[in-house]
Parts: structure tokens; sequence; C-alpha cells
């Protein structure tokens, strides 16, 4: 009999393959046939839900010409009710695509977001953050046709540090670049800094507390908590995204980047 | 009936908080859960257990966590008052743990009380605090069930923050199943995931005070073994009913590599399908994240590994006569270190045991002299 049943389980395994595959090569070949339309009409559903507003406004990044793109995308983030302060971009693909992740950073930031975080639980991007940088850079000049990234600032925070408190202070919108080391590390050595002050006596036992942990975990005390992020790729987890933080986060989880873009 | 009338009707949700009526009915579901007949076995139809049997072919969630959400939404639409719909709530839950039985899921977690509702108005906290009383003596008067089958009931959370004698009801309930090892509800109550962290981290620096362990043992494994949850695995699976999309403070640390399912069904309208979803989204999940968690642990014993070499080296540098030893005794020197500070950390958390049971033991018998 349970050998009935096994049976059973890998046909219905294999059905759920064959019906995701299906669903995935369908939207892809819609949105190639149709691009321009079907994108903005799959977008309009995906991102005002991401963004949670009731009205469907159409805020895709279109073909035109650039100026007319940079105004508009300003224009439809300043139309939008309620903007999320900082968007975390969790990257969840085994091969990330470049291009597509600095779009959608790009957008963002032209939208009015003030903070963007990029994730992948391989660390990948924090350990070589020059391709995707560099990638970041072209598409702003392509998309936005913007020189020496006048009006858009990006910055790069990977420690916390006071220098870069300054920096952020005097650019539009900050992008920063997150690996696992950032989440449950970053708690085990605030851990570690509070009981290394215990045993100097600096410190009781008694003194820590959420606040204290809080302000140690904070890169800056003018960085939000992420409000909102999106999942990209076939794994439904946040993957060590950050766990202190994401208290309140809404989260977006999609399996395909190329239906949003 | 007559409790629900302490509890003023405008109670509503804040961002980042269990509603108090949802705590309500966890309460009541918890102890209805063992009133109940989930006892008598078989309570699934065919169709159910054809399915149920069907799963279990495949990787199946040993621990799986549940925000329940949603009564008042399903009050509203089905236009009845607030009452019956957290009345179907907690019926929901007593099934909801009857198919995880069903299904071999021997341990349930769920969010019953957040320390954020403690900002609520006193006469609603009161009112909650008494219900939840009441709740834990009922289940008392449930231990031959509880016994026969071995139901192990866990409080998490702060509970020094509760009125003493709701306290000493949790303790006798804990104390009482201890030992107890079939099946496993854990309870969330004065709870949330940055304070049971911090905690955790309190722990340690006891731990360091008390000359048990140094500020350098601190890690991420040592970090899990202080947080109310050390003597449960980790969810495999964390299900949110309602359609809400945030973890609010719920096991933030300990569902860091589990599988996550946003489900729109509001929670009494939970059905054994929807639970069926869920874990079929788990297995689908499964083996990618069981990759992502062995590489996380791969990365956690190397970076324990390194830790321990950082500080051999400091122990020889200050410790050595000045001549570099060769690569032999300083892997010995790298073993007899890595021995010691396994030892000390053993010794550690047991006394953290220790500690955590003598409170409860202490509430115990202020109860019986009570």
């Amino acid at each position: 009999m349970a050998i009935v049943y096994e049976f059973v389980w890998q046909v219905l395994h294999v059905l759920l393959h064959i019906h995701r595959t299906l669903i995935t090569w369908f939207r892809i070949r819609l949105r190639n046939w149709n691009g321009r339309l079907w994108s903005r009409a799959l977008t309009a559903l995906i991102v005002p839900m991401a963004l949670s507003f009731p009205n469907q406004k159409n805020i895709v990044p279109a073909p035109g010409k650039r100026v007319d793109r940079r105004y508009r995308w300003g224009a439809d983030g300043k139309s939008l009710e309620k903007l999320p302060d900082h968007i975390g971009l969790l990257i969840a693909e085994e091969e990330p695509r470049y291009t597509d992740i600095a779009n959608l950073v790009v957008w963002c930031m032209a939208v009015g977001i003030s903070y963007v975080s990029v994730y992948d639980n391989y660390g990948v991007f924090r350990r070589d953050n020059s391709r995707l940088m560099d990638e970041i850079l072209k598409q702003q000049q392509e998309l936005l046709d913007l020189e020496g990234s006048k009006q858009l600032c990006v910055e790069f925070l990977n420690n916390g540090t006071d220098k870069q408190d300054q920096q952020v202070l005097s650019c539009q919108s900050v992008l920063k670049v997150l690996s696992p080391d950032d989440g449950k590390l970053r708690i085990v050595q605030a851990a570690q800094q509070l009981c290394r002050a215990v045993e100097q006596r600096d410190k009781t036992s008694k003194d820590i507390n959420v606040t204290v942990l809080d302000s140690l975990l904070r890169e800056s005390k003018s960085t939000p908590d992420p409000d909102l992020v999106l999942k990209f790729g076939p794994v439904e987890s946040t993957l060590g995204f950050l766990p202190w933080h994401i208290r309140l986060t809404e989260f977006i989880l999609t399996r395909l980047f190329k239906t949003l873009l | 009936m007559a409790e629900w009338s302490k509890i003023p009707p405008n109670v509503f949700s804040e961002k980042g908080s269990v509603p108090l009526s949802l705590q309500v009915e966890v309460l009541k579901g918890v102890s209805e859960f063992f009133n109940m007949s989930w006892i008598r076995e078989g309570e699934l139809n065919l169709i159910e257990k054809l399915s149920a049997n069907i799963l279990k072919a495949g990787p199946m969630p040993k621990h799986v966590a549940f925000i329940m959400d949603g009564n008042r939404r399903y009050a509203r639409k089905r236009h009845v008052e607030r009452q019956e719909g957290h009345t179907q709530g907690f019926d929901k839950l007593a099934e909801t743990l009857r198919w995880c039985l069903n299904l071999s899921i021997h341990e349930v977690t769920v969010y019953a009380f957040s320390i954020e509702n403690f900002k609520r108005s006193k006469d609603e906290v009161d009112g909650l605090m008494e219900l939840a009383k009441q709740k834990f003596i009922r289940l008392l008067q449930e231990q031959e069930n509880l016994e026969k089958h071995g139901v192990c009931i866990r409080v998490l959370g702060d509970l020094t923050l509760l009125p003493l004698d709701l306290q000493q009801h949790i303790a006798r309930a804990v104390v009482a199943t201890r030992t107890h090892n079939k099946c496993f509800l854990n309870v969330c109550f004065a709870y949330t995931s940055r304070h049971e962290i911090a905690n955790a981290v309190r722990e340690m620096a006891w731990g360091v005070e008390q000359g048990l362990i140094k500020s350098s043992d601190v890690s991420e494994a040592l970090l899990g073994h202080c947080l109310y949850s050390s003597n449960s695995p980790n969810p495999d699976l964390l299900i949110r009913t309602s359609g809400e999309v945030r973890l609010s403070d719920f096991l933030l640390w300990q569902t860091s590599h589990s599988c996550l399912v946003f489900q729109s069904v509001l929670w009494p309208e939970y059905s054994f399908w929807n639970l069926c979803d869920a874990i079929l989204q788990y297995q689908l999940n499964h083996r990618p994240l069981q990759k992502a968690r062995d590489q996380h642990r791969e990365e956690q014993a190397l970076q324990q590994h390194e830790a321990d070499r950082a500080c051999v080296a400091d122990l020889l540098q200050h410790h050595g006569n000045g001549k570099p030893l060769d690569a032999q005794r300083r892997q010995e020197a790298l073993l007899n270190y890595t021995a010691s500070r396994e030892e000390r950390v053993q010794d550690f958390l047991g006394a953290l045991q220790h500690k955590r049971d003598s409170f409860l033991t202490d509430l115990t018998s202020q109860a019986a002299l009570a």
C-alpha cells in the first residue's frame, strides 16, 4: 500500500512541476508576443499590490524617450498615495540576473524610494559588488539619461560607520548591499560586544534589553526597517534576510523575475 | 459568553500586534482541543485519509507554526457578531491540531498573546488575563487525557510580565506535562521575537557574569540554545492566514530558513485542504530549503572554527614563551580549546535550564501553598 501512495505522490509532484513550467512558459510567451501591453498589464497587477495601493496605477517602465521616462516615473511616484521608505530585494535565484536587478533598483529610486536593499543568500553581491554597481550605473544612464548620476545618488553601505552617515544625508536614495552576514551574524556580533562589556564590568546583564540591542543593530539612526521585501526565486523563504529588522515587513514572494520587468 | 462582555467590542488590531480577540480564541481553542474528541482516531473521511497518506509519502514538516488571523473579517463577512467569529476560530484551532496529528505533525507552535498587546486598555488586558487563567485551570483538569496522549505543553514568552496567579497556573500546566514526549504544543504568550532574542543575549551575559562562559564563546548556535524555544527544532513551515503577509514579530530567528506560506483564507474557514496545500508548498520547497540550511550550517561551522583558531592564537601569544609552536602542537591546542569550550557551554546550558526549571517549580510550590 505504501508503494502505491509513493507512486501517486511522485505522479502528483511531476504534474505540479509540469504545471509550473507551463505557466512560466505561457507568461513569457505572452509577454514577448505583446511585450508592452502584457508587461504593463502584469506589472500593473503586481507592483501596485506590492506597494499596497487600492488604485491600480500603471507604473511600468516602458520604452520611450529616456527623459520622458524619468519624469513619468517621478510623477508616478508622486501620484501614489504612499511609498515604502525602504524596499528590500531578496534574490533567491541560483544565477542572479544583474541587468534585471539593476533595472529594478533604478526604477525604485526614480519612483522616489529612499532606501533600497539588495540581498542574496550566497553573499555574492556583497563579495563582489562592483559588477552590480557597474550594471546599475549603466542602467541609470540608459534608462534615465543621467550623466555622472547628477540627480540620483547611489551610496553603498556595507558596514555602518559615521562617515557613511554623512554621505547618506547628501543623497536622494541609498542602496545597501546585504548578505546573510548582516542577519544572524550581526546579531551574534552585537551579543559578543555586550558580553565583552559585561566581562569588563562596564555593563550588567540586567542592562541588556530590546532597545540596547536595537541601537547596536541599526546601521545608522536614520535607516528605517524594510517596509516591503520582494523575493525573486523558487524558494518560499526569507533565507536569513535581516531577521531582526523584518518584524513588520510585508513580503511579496514571486517566483519569476521576468514577469515583473 | 459572560466573559466576552468584559472585553469592549471596539478592539482593533494594530499593525504588528496579534488581535486581542484572536488571542482569546486561541486560548479557548487550546483548552477545547484537550476537551474535544481529537482522541477519537480516524476522524478524517476516506478522501482526506487517502490524501494524507499520499502526502506522507513525501517529506513532511515535523514542526509547523501558525499565525491564525481573520476572525473579525470572517464575522463581518458572515454578518455575525464578532463573538461568533471567535467561536468558529477556536473550533478551527482544535480541528487543525487534530489534522496535524493525523498527518504525523507532532509539534505545533501558535501565537497567542503579543507583548505589544499590553499597551491596550487595562480593562481589556485584565479581561484577557482572567480568561487565560480559566483556560489553563481547565487544561489542568484534563491532566489524565494529556498524560494518555503524551501531550507536552510549553509556554514561550516573558512570563514575569503576567499576573502572578496566571503565572502559577501556566507553571503547573507546563511542569505537569514536562515529561510527555509524544506531541508538543507551544503557546507563545507575552511573546515577541525581539524580546526573545534580547532575553537570549541577556542570559548569555548572565553566564559571563557567573563565570560559566566567556564572551568569546558567544555564537549563533549558543544564542539559539538560549531562546525560549530551545527545546524545539526550528519550524519547518510557517503558515499565516487571512492574506496578511507579515511576520508580526513571531519566531523571526527560528524561521529564517522555514517555508513561508501565506494563505488568503480566513482562519475560521481553514480547511484540511488548505493545510494540505501548505504542506504541498513545503514539499515543493523542501530540497532547495534543505540545501540552503545545510549551506548555512557549514558556514556556521566554519565561522566557529575560525573563531576557535583566533582564540587559540591569542592564548598562545599571551601565555606562550615566545617560541613558535609546530603545526602538530597548534592542532593539539586547538582541539583542547574546542573541547573545553564545548564543556563550558554544556555546563552553562545546564545551569540555564536549571534556572528556568526552578522558576517554574517555585511558582508551582507557591501555588500549592496558596
